[in-house]
């Protein structure tokens, strides 16, 4: 039994009294031995779970996507949040509650400069999936050591009551039957009327602090990549007929100087786990690292990614990319 | 690097890799000073790990705070152990549960063996069992057979998926079924099943531990447990919670340590209650 194999390692982070678990996914680098000559500048890529699944994500996707970064160069890390997976502690009663207003945060922040200062880093960018990918945003605002974000399928609201009885067996109604089908399709139609003639106000849901949150990291020109799974025939960037285009209002929120990307997956599932999603996520997601963060060589072949400005290639390739959306 | 960590009953939990065949498989020792038995822990595969994850780690805790040594760990190609899922086989991950009962065996100080298989691990743990493996068996919701699970968790996904996709994307579990058993290879919630999987899973079947023809002595069929968990287990079993809900199974754990201890005539004491 160890602690290492060629290409991960096992590590804890236990600071503060709370343990958290993860794996290292070693660059190409790291192991051929060059990790004495590891420069100051290199940046990580920490991949936060995102409520139940573990940090091998759905389909363990998180761990194809770590394996990928870290073979371009990237020293890529999973942990589970305090509460979940292999980490100690239990989730709060109102968990959604919780992570919606940056419950994990905080301790993410502390987790942070613990990896930084174990690993060697000049910091992480952050990836996190859905309710991650709120966990992240809240960790960018607490953390100086947040150079970046990846955010998939992030979710800018707050969920609302439970709905009653009716309307779910209406849902499951529509689901199952053709004309059902037709008057839900209906339904959406027109919720997209009432969102254009109403496009200015922000739903009642809306998580006001987290937009906030968003926009004074965005509009300082923090780079960050939105994956979704966006719906073929969904106008905007939003996912689906009728829904509120968040997608959008965020690129507002980031201004002219924002440094926000938001790229569409076709085929995936909202987990961008399947085949065509993780491949599809791997690829902007790679293309995305190579622009804004470059790797650099270093003296012995020892490869490390730094941090520069992305110039004028990097705003050619964010507008192409909302030219694309 | 540090893996160990000790909680706050003062068990540790180390994390390491086992190396296998073309392999190595994620593994946590909840080990503690002065066991008084050992568990090795044998869950669900692909999609269900993660379901079921968070329960079984707790049910592991509540185990080690009790003085029972746990081992838990990833089949091959699944969650953190390395290998590539399609390339695995329902041999590979029985191989894999035979390594680490070898392992666990070869601890020391010598004391009972507990194996525990949830869902499909239930019928890996009983083949181990009838092998003469271990000191008793429990087995939380077993299949009649590997096909039976992969069939459960088709049409589970199947189902979610549903609400997802548009009319004429929409796919039944029979029409999965159909494809895969026309020897295509399907993608179940991230994971790509290969038709060589499917056929491989009508064999995999649990031995007839209870079948009247086989003389098993009373003894032995009293360290044998088997249990098929309601909903009120879940999110052991489907209906699998929404994601937002977490629950406390500590009933569960109570009960089932209670027959562990009977039937392995454990004397131990709760001291390190409060930790699971």
């Amino acid at each position: 039994m160890k602690e290492a194999v060629e290409s991960r390692e096992l590590f804890v982070l236990d600071g503060l009294d709370v343990v958290v678990r993860g794996t290292y996914h070693k660059t190409p680098s790291d192991i051929s031995g060059a990790q004495s000559n590891l420069k100051a500048d290199r940046i990580g890529v920490l991949f936060v779970s995102s409520l139940f699944p573990t940090r091998a994500g759905n389909g363990d996707s998180s761990v194809y996507w770590a394996d990928s970064f870290a073979a371009k160069g990237y020293p890529s890390f999973r942990i589970d949040c305090p509460g979940f997976g292999d980490s100690d502690g239990d989730p709060p009663p109102d968990l959604f509650a919780y992570l919606n207003h940056g419950g994990h945060a905080p301790i993410l922040s502390a987790k942070i400069s613990e990896l930084i200062a174990r690993f060697q880093l000049s910091g992480v960018l952050i990836v996190g999936l859905c309710a991650g990918a709120v966990s992240a945003i809240w960790t960018a605002a607490a953390s100086a050591d947040c150079k970046g974000l990846i955010l998939m399928n992030p979710y800018f609201y707050v969920p609302q009551a439970v709905r009653p009885n009716f309307r779910e067996k209406l849902s499951a109604w529509s689901l199952q039957t053709r004309f059902g089908g037709i008057l839900s399709w209906c339904f959406a139609l027109l919720k997209e009327v009432g969102l254009f003639l109403n496009k200015k106000s922000l739903p009642r849901n809306a998580n006001h602090l987290l937009l906030r949150k968003f926009k004074e990291m965005a509009s300082a020109g923090l780079p960050t990549l939105i994956l979704n799974n966006k719906n073929r025939n969904t106008p905007g960037s939003k996912s689906k007929t009728g829904e509120f285009d968040y997608l959008a209002h965020v690129l507002k929120l980031a201004g002219r100087r924002g440094e926000v990307v938001v790229r569409s997956v076709e085929g995936a599932d909202h987990s961008l786990s399947n085949r065509v999603g993780r491949m599809g996520a791997r690829q902007h997601a790679e293309q995305w690292l190579d622009t804004f963060f470059p790797l650099t060589e270093c003296e012995d072949t020892a490869a490390s990614s730094t941090r520069r400005d992305p110039g004028e290639s990097g705003r050619a390739y964010r507008d192409q990319i909302l030219n694309c959306n | 690097m540090e893996t160990q960590c000790s909680n706050k009953a003062g068990a540790s939990e180390l994390a390491r890799y086992f190396a296998v065949a073309g392999a190595h498989l994620y593994t946590v020792l909840h080990q503690v000073s002065h066991p008084v038995a050992r568990a090795l822990l044998i869950g669900p595969l692909a999609a269900e790990r993660h379901e079921t994850y968070h329960p079984w780690v707790r049910w592991a805790r509540y185990l080690a705070a009790r003085q029972i040594e746990v081992l838990r760990f990833d089949y091959r190609g699944m969650g953190e152990s390395t290998g590539v899922f399609e390339e695995m086989s329902f041999e590979n991950w029985s191989e894999d549960v035979q390594l680490l009962r070898d392992w666990l065996g070869r601890q020391t100080p010598r004391v009972p063996i507990l194996l525990h298989g949830l869902e499909i691990g239930g019928i890996f743990a009983a083949n181990l069992f009838d092998k003469g493996y271990g000191d008793a068996l429990l087995q939380w919701s077993p299949p009649s057979s590997a096909n039976e699970a992969l069939r459960s968790n088709l049409r589970h996904w199947a189902g979610l998926e549903q609400l997802y996709q548009s009319s004429e994307n929409r796919k039944t579990a029979s029409d999965y079924i159909r494809q895969i058993e026309q020897g295509e290879p399907i993608e179940v919630d991230g994971y790509q099943w290969s038709a060589r999987l499917w056929r491989e899973s009508f064999q995999v079947v649990p031995p007839s531990l209870s079948n009247a023809d086989v003389a098993f002595r009373d003894e032995v069929k009293r360290r044998i447990g088997a249990v098929k968990l309601n909903k009120d287990a879940s999110p052991l079993v489907r209906p699998h919670l929404r994601v937002d809900e977490v629950r406390d199974l500590t009933w569960l754990y109570a009960k089932t340590f209670n027959w562990v201890a009977e039937v392995l005539a454990l004397s131990t004491g709760e001291t390190n209650e409060g930790s699971s």
